[in-house]
């Protein structure tokens, strides 16, 4: 039987293959994928990194970090990409062979399921912070306020899936790139030139290492899961392509361009710089809408992410009860940290600890465990799916390595020794091969329990 | 065999019109986008002026590019022609919602007639865009996420 006849008789129980891997009548190619990657960066949270690095450095190392941190990024989540693009599979899915059955499960909550709700919460309060930047004077409009409606409106239109808001996402994602450009170039015109921008800096400059992790931690949670766009590529490499153009180039241009922006305006967030620009209101709702977009996708993959840790539930009533936390979480920060960035800079960081170690152990065990130590040689084949499948419980030395290179990244950025996300990657992928390599060879038993995959994929 | 001759036909005609209005509707946007970066020339001053050349050069070259690939492509597939279409629209119409944004923006300067000109065009623009974006998108049986 062929694959796609496999296809055919399984029944996508979840919907958007949560658990089953992706029919060839379903693929994309290479431009499409590249766009998709496009659409999840237009975000304000992305430009509003660029804030957070210009209260770190000058415009020429803020540059430099950007890219460097970029470049860690492209080659971190191609290498995972690539692994979404010869399996066809996601993240959730993938993490079955590294972790094992529960361990992926674990992985996930720390990967998806738990970073997606703080993000949704912390774009709703960015969502508050905007409409308090245009309507300041007013009970309603206050940051905690507007977090609380904001939320509500994103939660119920993630509910019903308006199909409106998805037309008008694609939309506004290619004037949004355009307004950034456009605000780029207000900013330098406004400071007289772009000899200014060389110029300007803030009065401490920080270490290089921190801005890297800063950067690395921005989109270390996007990178791990790059699998879940990359799996619908055409050729095995179209995901790895799309991601390391897009984040190498275009994530550095946009924090180039909202720390530009940030420097010369003095302000401490990028809607108040639009807003100082002089760019107008319009350009400012189109902010919300980008915001707003961005967010119910958020709350729609958050609860994909807890299907795949339960099994239990539907997507709306995930939504529901998800969005409802998210909106908490907001409203409560925004009374907290009034427009403080500092929630938005700890949350950033704590991804870049915790996240990447996860991706690390899949990079080991995909490219070195399985091909030279296993001689599980053939690409397409290394990772199996499907009905029957058996599936470990747990990869003791994954779960081990994984959490290993968290603390030991979390602890360097504790102590100020080198770079923390690097030192978490690298630690969880050298600790992951010489625990299961030794234990391979010796004939001990590394993975423990065994879990049968369902007919529903899970 | 006639039925199927029929049908053949049937498809190759339906093709043929979503053709000419896909190449329609690309034409009518490098119009505007044209007669949007002519009227940044009146501007009088340099940002009006950098703001029409932005926008109005991204329309005329998401047009200009798509124009010959629709117009080589085989009305016997219509999610051939439909595809780079709905390709070129987002990009047009996402112009024309930047026009309606930024006209009246005070960092732009533009004078008031020219303003108002330019948010009636991007209007114009986002409307018959969303419009032609549906309707090809409902005709060759497309998702509008190309």
């Amino acid at each position: 039987m062929s694959q796609a006849e496999k296809h055919a008789e399984r029944k996508d129980v979840y919907g958007d293959y949560a658990t089953l891997t992706i029919p060839e009548s379903e693929t994309k190619s290479t431009l499409n994928i590249f766009m998709i990657y496009m659409g999840v960066l237009a975000v304000v949270a992305a430009i509003f990194a660029g804030s957070g690095l210009a209260q770190m450095y000058d415009a020429a190392t803020m540059l430099e970090v950007a890219l460097l941190g970029n470049i860690i990024l492209a080659i971190f989540g191609g290498l995972i990409a690539y692994i979404g693009g010869s399996t066809r599979a996601n993240t959730y899915m993938i993490l079955r062979y590294p972790l094992g059955r529960i361990g992926s499960i674990i992985g996930n909550l720390i990967v998806s399921a738990i970073p997606l709700i703080v993000w949704f919460a912390v774009e709703t309060w960015l969502f508050g912070i905007t409409v308090n930047v245009i309507y300041p004077h007013n009970v309603l409009t206050s940051i905690a306020a507007a977090s609380l409606w904001g939320g509500f409106l994103m939660m119920i239109t993630a509910y019903y899936g308006f199909r409106a808001m998805a037309i008008l996402s694609y939309i506004t994602v290619p004037f949004w790139y355009t307004l950034v450009v456009i605000g780029f170039f207000a900013s330098i015109d406004l400071a007289g030139g772009f000899s200014k921008v060389w110029t300007v800096r803030p009065e401490v400059i920080a270490p290089l290492g921190a801005g890297i992790t800063y950067v690395v931690g921005v989109y270390a949670s996007g990178s791990v899961i790059t699998s879940d766009v990359a799996r619908y590529g055409r050729k095995p490499w179209s995901g790895a392509v799309a991601w390391a153009t897009h984040v190498t180039i275009f994530m550095t241009a946009l924090l180039f361009a909202g720390g530009v922006m940030t420097l010369l305006t003095k302000t401490p967030n990028v809607i108040v710089a639009i807003a100082q620009i002089g760019l107008g209101v319009g350009a400012l709702l189109l902010a919300i809408l980008g915001q707003w977009t961005t967010n119910d996708n958020n709350v729609w993959s958050a609860a994909l992410a807890w299907i795949n840790t339960t099994g239990k539930l539907n997507k709306k009533a995930w939504v529901l009860i998800l969005g409802t936390i998210g909106t908490l979480i907001a409203g409560v920060w925004a009374g907290l940290w009034g427009m403080s960035l500092d929630p938005f800079i700890q949350f950033a960081s704590l991804l870049g600890y915790f996240i990447p170690p996860v991706g690390a152990v899949l990079i080991a065990d995909f490219y070195i465990f399985r091909p030279y130590v296993l001689g599980l040689k053939d690409i397409k084949t290394r990772y199996k799916f499907g009905p029957g499948t058996k599936y470990a419980a747990i990869n003791i030395p994954g779960l081990t390595a994984t959490l290993l290179g968290g603390i030991i990244a979390w602890l360097s950025g504790v102590y100020g020794l080198g770079t923390p996300v690097v030192n978490g990657v690298l630690s969880a992928f050298f600790l992951y091969l010489l625990i299961a390599i030794p234990m391979a060879k010796a004939g001990i038993k590394w993975e423990v329990g065994e879990w049968i995959e369902k007919e529903t994929g899970f | 065999m006639r039925r199927k001759q029929d049908s053949e036909v049937g498809l190759m005609d339906k093709g043929n019109a979503l053709k000419k209005k896909s190449l329609g509707m690309l034409s009518f946007m490098l119009v505007l986008g044209l007669i949007t970066l002519a009227m940044g020339t009146m501007a009088g001053n340099y940002r009006g002026f950098y703001l029409s050349l932005t926008l109005g050069t991204i329309i005329v070259l998401a047009s200009i590019v798509y124009i010959p690939v629709v117009y080589k492509r085989d009305p016997g597939n219509p999610q051939g022609i439909a595809v780079p279409t709905i390709q070129s629209l987002w990009i047009s119409t996402s112009m024309g919602l930047g026009y309606v944004v930024t006209a009246y923006a005070p960092y732009f300067m533009l004078p008031f007639p020219i303003a108002t000109a330019l948010f009636i065009l991007g209007w114009i623009m986002l409307i018959a865009g969303l419009y032609a974006l549906l309707s090809i998108s409902k005709e060759a049986n497309v998702s509008l996420a190309v």
